[in-house]
């Protein structure tokens, strides 16, 4: 793999504005040879921008970006020799069949490999026959996907890459995506779904408002998850008891029923709550702006000093 | 196979529109040459002509009124505006979807992460559509020539394929204004509008340059102009003329080249 060991993306920077419309500002991206990156952001955050700017599909206002330690800009024809991508807004050409689709986009890349374009269509329970404009939206993600697996590229960029997947094709997906993690290609997967994230990736890139606030692996993250309990008691419980509980925040209680953010292990809590009688439990899941708000409930500013974590 | 390359794919997409086009103006020019001899000994044309004022008489076909020969005829019939206005708005219809087409569908992010580059994707792209409008014109000649034989009538195949020569590329003179301006704004609607203009006034400068002096002194900015000064249907090819109009073509392209590879693509 050519560039320099670890970094299959680096951006410096990288700054876009539509006109005065912000797109994303001052992203020091770094995403390393052979993990899976996620890259997490509400609609309208920026991923497709930062995208869509390392593909050269639009330009910088300021900084820049290299691809396999080539730029983004100059270089892109060899970038594309080795990198595939699947857009977030995936659109196809209505008139050619699966097959065509697939025949032509691997012509371009030149290097069709049929056999195995064949199994991934037969994993992904692709009908390949028919004409993209009569496939659901679903099946036509089917056809992107097989076309950005087909030619075996060293980074895959994926955009959204499960929207109106049903559940069987996500699950084959995140297969596919672990075995070309197992063969040292990297992919890079955007997403506003964290479940999805924390199930396929090594690290991700948290995007707000076009800034990258936090750069985590998995393992951190889940460590500072936020969750949000429910817990119904029996008999009648103090709030006092359970203010000051290790990582537990936003404490209420209305009717027996305590409700609470945790950051973190539960673990106090749960012993806290154990020495009354519990009836039942409820999480509730933990939202993309929880978890932001984690970052910054925690006086840490920006949070600049995550990026470059 | 079509499928191999970009350019192929763009020869696919236009096979249809292409066909059509062309079985249309074959029907329409073999028709008018066939129909000829009866137009002729039906009416006295060139009795009709001569009382046409000369206003009139300018905005369809200039000072060239002569309907003795089928080419005479078909130099008022054909080729003053209606085939200009056929091959022209088939090279505008063409010309502005090139790339506008393929961003406001939204296939231009895929397409464009393949190693293709912006101006090989402009290049390959607009020779086949060029070659789709060399085939239009082709089948112009053949339906003159073919009706022209039905009918007995004598003919200058070689005068109408200068005159054709000439029409084609004034036609991708305002396609490749088209894809310009498409390459510049992504807006192919805009493009196409803004070509037809051009096209339609340029038709007017030249028409109205022997009725009033001050358009008479610019009549030069007109790609018709160049077009109809040497009478090709008459005289045969000038190379003069057709090397401004080929000019102006070449340097459009250019700028389709720069403008479409500098863009932020439509998202």
């Amino acid at each position: 793999m050519a560039g320099p060991p670890g970094a299959v993306i680096r951006t410096h920077a990288l700054t876009k504005y539509y006109g005065t419309a912000r797109g994303i500002v001052d992203v020091d991206l770094e995403v390393h040879a052979a993990e899976t990156f996620g890259f997490l952001g509400q609609n309208g955050a920026g991923k497709s921008t930062t995208i869509r700017l390392l593909l050269d599909l639009i330009r910088p206002t300021s900084g820049s970006a290299e691809v396999l330690g080539l730029d983004a800009h100059r270089d892109r024809l060899a970038i594309d020799r080795r990198v595939a991508y699947l857009p977030g807004e995936l659109a196809l050409y209505g008139d050619l069949t699966g097959t065509q689709t697939l025949e032509y986009l691997g012509n371009l890349r030149g290097r069709p490999d049929r056999a195995y374009r064949a199994e991934l269509v037969a994993r992904l329970e692709l009908d390949p026959s028919r004409p993209i404009k009569s496939l659901s939206r679903g099946n036509k993600q089917k056809v992107g996907l097989v076309a950005a697996f087909q030619d075996r590229p060293e980074l895959l960029i994926l955009d959204e890459p499960t929207s109106g997947l049903d559940p069987f094709v996500q699950l084959e997906f995140e297969r596919l995506a672990g075995e070309a993690r197992s063969d040292g290609r990297t992919v890079f997967i955007s997403s506003h779904i964290l479940p999805e994230v924390e199930r396929m990736c090594d690290r991700v890139g948290i995007i707000r408002e076009g800034r990258l606030v936090a750069v985590e692996s998995i393992a951190t993250l889940k460590a500072r998850a936020v969750q949000r309990l429910e817990i119904d008691f029996a008999g009648p419980v103090d709030a006092a008891a359970f203010a000051g509980v290790e990582n537990v925040r936003e404490v209420s209680l209305t009717d027996g029923t305590l409700r609470c953010t945790v950051v973190g292990s539960v673990d106090g809590l749960l012993k806290r709550a154990a020495a009354r009688e519990v009836v039942r439990i409820r999480t509730i899941e933990t939202s993309l702006e929880e978890i932001f708000l984690a970052y910054y409930g925690e006086g840490e500013g920006e949070g600049a000093g995550h990026a470059a974590a | 196979m079509l499928l191999r390359s970009l350019f192929g794919k763009t020869l696919r997409d236009l096979r249809w529109p292409t066909f059509w086009a062309g079985a249309a103006v074959f029907l329409l020019a073999f028709y008018f040459t066939y129909a000829f001899p009866t137009y002729s000994s039906a009416f006295n044309l060139q009795e009709l002509l001569d009382k046409i004022p000369p206003a009139m008489k300018a905005l369809i076909g200039g000072q060239l009124m002569d309907v003795s020969t089928v080419n005479g005829f078909l130099n008022i019939e054909l080729f003053p505006f209606m085939l200009p206005a056929i091959l022209g708005g088939y090279a505008i219809a063409q010309g502005s979807g090139l790339t506008a087409g393929e961003e406001s569908r939204g296939t231009i992010d895929v397409l464009l992460s393949y190693p293709v580059s912006r101006r090989s994707l402009v290049v390959q792209k607009a020779v086949a559509a060029t070659l789709a409008v060399i085939v239009v014109a082709v089948a112009v000649w053949l339906g003159a020539v073919l009706g022209a034989g039905a009918s007995n009538s004598a003919v200058d195949a070689g005068d109408i394929a200068a005159g054709l020569v000439l029409a084609t590329l004034l036609a991708l003179d305002v396609g490749a204004l088209a894809l310009a301006i498409a390459g510049w704004r992504g807006n192919r609607s805009g493009a196409a509008g803004i070509a037809a203009a051009v096209l339609v006034v340029s038709y007017f400068i030249n028409a109205l340059a022997p009725l009033i002096d001050t358009i008479d002194s610019i009549k030069q900015v007109s790609i018709f102009y160049w077009y109809l000064e040497g009478d090709p249907l008459r005289h045969g090819l000038a190379l003069g003329d057709a090397a401004v109009l080929a000019a102006v073509a070449v340097v459009l392209f250019a700028a389709a080249l720069v403008l479409f590879d500098r863009r932020n693509l439509a998202a």
